[in-house]
Parts: structure tokens; sequence; C-alpha cells
């Protein structure tokens, strides 16, 4: 465990990673990400370290937090964050999250608007829009002839075949605790996002209104995990959004174009 | 007299795909398009594989088996109760096993413990109930999420039981399937209910679940005899970790069998349909070429610890039963059993000897398998293959579990 464990209710632990000093903001992961793909911290949550206080817990199951068999849905998830900012000392606090950490930084957002002071969501999933649905992430999984995971990279980044992605989702079979490292992320996204297919709550687009703080959110032009038109009725549906889509990058776009988005975030999480 | 109980396994594939199917699709489950499906070609299909089925019972084999799976070219049985259904009319004393119906799939087990205690009731209590979790593909045809699905398979299988051995109505209190009124009519036949099976791949957690119900297990990976004595004394040392102990008839083993005249004839007449099932049915599923959604992190029903030591006793990419290239691996593998009656008599009486188990569970009819080759195995097996495995099965068990004297004879070929 490379950060701290935070001990809940029910027996369960937190890894907690922090570093950086200033404002507090909370980081939700997603796969591509720190606890998800990574062990360590990636350049982009270096460079929001350099602003703010980051403390980036992993979800549960996920790296060296606990697991919970009792999990099953979004919901139960909201009380584990709760539980979480509780146990933390965390009053209001400024909210960000990726991908599957965005989706469960919005739903904590819709029913605790009060406790969040600014949102910034980089390439949340979350949603059900009509006639575009999130890819599914879970099939890519499963290697193309047993060895290659090009279709999964190609779901979580624009370009699917640079350092970054084959360097977090190699060929073959990686070093063994990586591989361990995303099973456990799978796992835990398979709990409360392979039904409905995939990683959305149908309720979340008309709760998004309840949210009237500044929020932000980010979108690789090449997002081909999220249409692009989630971004863009997270948008619109909050009180008061925009969306910003990074050039050259996809869906990972935290990963892949680090100090665009990390200047995106600050700049917005600290106004 | 104990001897070994040999049923007849068919899995109902879809026996017309296009030669140039390996090429345009990567795998036969869940997105191989039903374009595909050809309507006239079709028609009596299912007549042909279920008479298939009653030939072998009036062979004289101990039971019939059928499974589930869904959207996919290996097994056209959505639903193996309707086809259960169907045999028990046309069958007057063989076992009707199926293997299972895929609990989680189901949206109340109620469901599955109705029609199983139908067909138990229709066909005079023939039935063996098996319940299963189902693969990976099922859990993307029906999007199961895996991580939650062994606990709601043990529920829904305790619940199930319950409606059999107990009186109704009672409140069955969850928590997945919450009920109020549990009071099933009809009840099953056979008291105190139908024997269960239960299926698993060598994992000791399954087989501990298994043990403490007193239900028998049964092998669903094909393989040869020194694996199924492996799995057998694991069973046998779960089973009497809970007090209990291991015979012949507490596990089942499936495996694959050709049985011509001659070794070349039986080669001669197996191939096509062995490389069909080998190479189409198998694809998704056992394969490497293609996408196996079998098992992984996209349907992470294992814990974290046995995805671990996967991992640890595995190689990526490592060719699975589907990339064999030829009879000479196959055989190495010894995982489909092709020869005379004198070879094939050999291997399984091996194999029984090595692992003392009791329940064959033989696939005969392979992918697109001609009707009467399929017939023909079968009969060849029935008649120069199985009274010599009965016979020397009976003196083995005897011998060896002298505990199964008190035990009343099952078999229905006796």
């Amino acid at each position: 465990m490379s950060g701290r464990e935070v001990a809940l209710p029910r027996g369960r632990t937190v890894e907690v990673a922090e570093a950086g000093e200033g404002p507090a903001v909370v980081y939700l992961h997603g796969i591509a990400d720190i606890h998800g793909a990574s062990f360590g911290w990636l350049p982009f949550h270096e460079a929001l370290a350099e602003r703010f206080a980051v403390i980036a817990p992993a979800h549960p199951g996920c790296a060296g937090s606990s697991e919970d068999e009792e999990l099953e849905s979004i919901d139960d998830l909201v009380f584990h964050y709760l539980e979480l900012f509780d146990a933390l000392g965390i009053g209001t606090l400024r909210l960000a999250g990726s991908c599957i950490g965005g989706w469960i930084a919005a739903e904590i957002a819709v029913r605790h608007p009060e406790r969040v002071e600014r949102l910034a969501l980089v390439g949340p999933t979350g949603l059900f829009v009509p006639g575009a649905p999130i890819a599914d992430v879970f099939w890519e999984t499963h290697p193309a002839d047993g060895v290659s995971f090009a279709g999964l990279r190609a779901l979580l980044f624009g370009d699917g075949e640079s350092g970054i992605a084959r360097d977090m989702f190699p060929d073959l079979r990686g070093d063994i605790d990586r591989e361990v490292l995303r099973y456990k992320l799978f796992r835990f996204a398979s709990r409360i996002g392979f039904n409905p297919p995939y990683l959305h709550d149908r309720r979340l687009a008309r709760r998004l209104a309840r949210y009237r703080a500044p929020a932000l959110a980010v979108q690789g032009e090449d997002d081909r995990l999220v249409p692009r038109r989630h971004g863009e009725v997270y948008a619109e549906r909050f009180g008061d959004a925009r969306l910003e889509v990074v050039e050259g990058a996809g869906h990972s776009a935290f990963a892949e174009k680090p100090d665009a988005v990390a200047a995106l975030v600050a700049d917005f999480l600290d106004a | 007299m104990h001897p070994v109980q040999l049923f007849h396994w068919h899995f109902m594939a879809y026996p017309y795909l296009p030669p140039d199917f390996d090429e345009r699709f990567d795998t036969g489950w869940v997105t191989v398009p039903n374009s595909l499906w050809d309507r006239e070609r079709t028609d009596g299909l299912y007549q042909e594989y279920i008479d298939q089925s009653v030939e072998a019972a009036e062979l004289g084999y101990d039971g019939l088996v059928l499974n589930e799976h869904h959207q996919n070219i290996y097994g056209l049985m959505p639903s193996p109760n309707i086809i259960a259904a169907a045999l028990t009319q046309r069958t007057e004393r063989a076992k009707l096993v199926v293997l299972g119906n895929l609990l989680p799939l189901h949206l109340n087990p109620l469901r599955v413990a109705e029609e199983y205690a139908m067909i138990d009731s229709i066909s005079g209590g023939r039935l063996i109930a098996g319940f299963a979790v189902g693969g990976g593909p099922e859990a993307y045809n029906y999007n199961i999420p895996s991580p939650q699905s062994r606990q709601r398979f043990w529920e829904s299988v305790d619940l199930i039981l319950r409606t059999w051995t107990e009186d109704g109505p009672f409140e069955h209190e969850g928590p997945s399937y919450p009920l109020r009124y549990v009071n099933i009519w009809p009840k099953p036949r056979q008291v105190p209910h139908p024997k269960v099976w239960i299926p698993g791949s060598l994992s000791a957690e399954t087989m501990d679940h298994v043990a403490k119900r007193g239900f028998d297990y049964f092998l669903s990976s094909r393989t040869h005899g020194a694996a199924t004595r492996q799995a057998r004394e694991r069973f046998a040392e779960i089973l009497k970790r809970n007090g209990d102990t291991y015979h012949p008839f507490r596990m089942g083993v499936l495996l694959s069998v050709y049985v011509g005249e001659t070794d070349e004839q039986a080669k001669e007449e197996a191939q096509e349909g062995v490389w069909y099932f080998l190479k189409y049915c198998l694809k998704g599923h056992l394969r490497r070429t293609g996408r196996t959604l079998t098992f992984g992190p996209g349907v992470p029903s294992q814990s974290v610890r046995s995805w671990q030591a996967y991992l640890e006793n595995s190689t990526a990419g490592a060719p699975m039963l589907g990339d064999a290239e030829d009879w000479e691996e196959l055989e190495a593998k010894a995982s489909i059993v092709v020869g005379s009656p004198a070879t094939v008599r050999e291997k399984l009486w091996e194999l029984i000897e090595q692992a003392e188990v009791g329940n064959l569970l033989i696939q005969f009819h392979f992918g697109n398998m001609k009707d009467a080759l399929a017939r023909k195995s079968a009969r060849l097996f029935a008649e120069e293959v199985a009274p010599a495995l009965r016979e020397r099965s009976a003196d083995l068990f005897a011998r060896k579990y002298p505990m199964l004297a008190d035990r009343p004879a099952a078999s229905a070929a006796e």
C-alpha cells in the first residue's frame, strides 16, 4: 500500500494516496489511472498536487482498499464516500473524478450539492444517452487471440499504441502485480457498472439539475469509450457547467495530455 | 452391484455454419450474428437431436444430459427444461439430467424450483437437478455482474432445496430474492428431493459448497485420468472434512467420445464433426484464436486471490482445447477419445480405474456430425464398450468401496 489506510464502519479500509499542499481536492480515479492501472501518481496528478492537497482514495476492492461484498450499486458507493469524508473530517470539498470516478463524483454532487463547492469531471461515465451507449470496456478485457489488448487500448486512449497506453495495458501478460491491480479495478467496476450495460445509472441525467455550483466536464476529442454527447449532456443539465474538449486525446485525456488537462482542471478548481 | 453410470450428453450444436466462418467471426458466442441461422435447413433439427437422445435411452444409457446456453452456436438449448419435458414423453427409465439451469440468469429461483418439480413429477421421479452459475459468455448474454453471481447462485440453490423439502407457505428473507410467499405446486416426485449435481472446474470453494450440502460434484472440464483423479482426491478430502465419505457416485466427469469400427475408420468419420466442434463451437469459449469470453477481468467471478493464483500458474496466450491442430495433439490432451471399441474401452477403463469416478457423462455428437454417425457411435459404445466398463467397474467399486453394498442399485440398465 502506497498511501495511508483509513478505517470505515463494517470493518472496511480505504487506501488513500495524498500529495501536495493547498486547498483540498478529492480525486476519484478511473481505469487508466492511479489505483486502476497504475500503483502510483501519474504526471496529471503531480501537476494538480503543485496547487492542491490531492486526496485520492482507491475505490472498494481496488489497490489496497478492502473489497465490500455488500457493494451492489452506485447508491452503496455514494454512502461509502460519505463515510470516507466523515472519517477524513471533510465537510465541503472540491471534487474531481475521471471515467468511473467522474460518474461517482457526479452522483455525490447531485445528492449533496451543498457539500461540493466545485466539480470537475474528466471523461465521466454515468449517463444513459439513448442511441449513444458507453462502449463495452469489459468485453475488451478479453484479449484478441489470447494476446492482444489493442481493442482495450483503443477504447481507453486516443492513440492506443502510444507509450502510455502500451505501458498500462501491454499485450500478453504484464507484471503479475499490475495484472492483479487491473483485475481488482474491473471486478469493482463490474459490481456497479455491468448491469445496466454499462457504467451508468439511468436516473442520473434527470438529477443533474440539482447541482448548481460550477462544474467542468473535460473530454478527449477521440473518446471512444464515452461518446461526446455524454459530456454535452453533463454540461447542459448541470446548473452551471461547461464542456472542454481536449485535442489529441481519447478517453483518458488526463493521462494522455496531462499538462493541458491539469491546467484546465486546476484553473477551474482554483477559481 | 454398482456399475459405472453411463450418460448420453447432447449439446445440440448449430450445424450449418458457412465454411469461411473461422475467417469471418471471432467468436461463436454472444455476438455471432444470427443472420447465419438457416430457417429451412433447421426444420427438424431439434427433432433429429431429440431422436438421438431417445435412441440412447433405448440403447440402455443410464441417463440423458442436457444443459443451458444462450445466444451461441455451441448449444441450442436456452431452455433445457423444454427438451427435458419432451424427453419425459419418449423415454421410460433413463434419468433426465439437466446440468444445469443457470440460476443467476433466472429472475426468480422459484421458476426453476417449479419447472424442475414439474419435470420430476411428469417423468415419475427421473430428474437429476443440476444448478450452474454460467460462464463468461452467459454473463454478457444476460448482463449478469460476475462478482455477485456466486453469492446469488448459492442463495438460489438453498431456496430451491427449501421449496422441495419444507412445507409452505414460508417466507424467504433474501437478500437477493426476498419472497413473502414460498409455496410451490407441484412438489417434486422424489423424496426428499431430486439428486443435485453441481458442475465445477476444480475450485475448492465450489467443492466445499457441494460437500456441505451433501450434493454431488461434476467436473466440467474435458480432462484425462490423472486430472480427474486429482479432482476426486481433492473432493474426497473436502467431503471428509465435512464429515462425509467419497464414493464413485458422488462425482461425474464430462467426456467426448467417438466410436468407429476401427481406429482409422473412427478418425475418418469423426473428423468433420470434431474439428467443426473444436474450431467453431469452442471459438469464444475454449480457443485462444478469436476472443475467449469464458473467463477474465471482464467477467470477474473469481476472487482476487484465485485470479492471482491463475496468473501465477498459467502462461498468457497458452493454447486451449480448441487450439489443437491435429489428431496427435488431441490424443495427447486425451480430451476427446476417438477409436475402435477396444481403444475406447481401454482409455475409458484407464480413466475409471485411475479416477474412481462413477458417473461418465459422454458427448457423442460433435458440431455438425451427421445423424447416422452420431447414432452409430452411441450404438457401438452401448453394445461393445459399455458392458465391459459396467462389469469391471462394478467389481472395482465393490472392492474399493464396500459401503456401496448398503446402497440401492440406481442403474436404469439393470
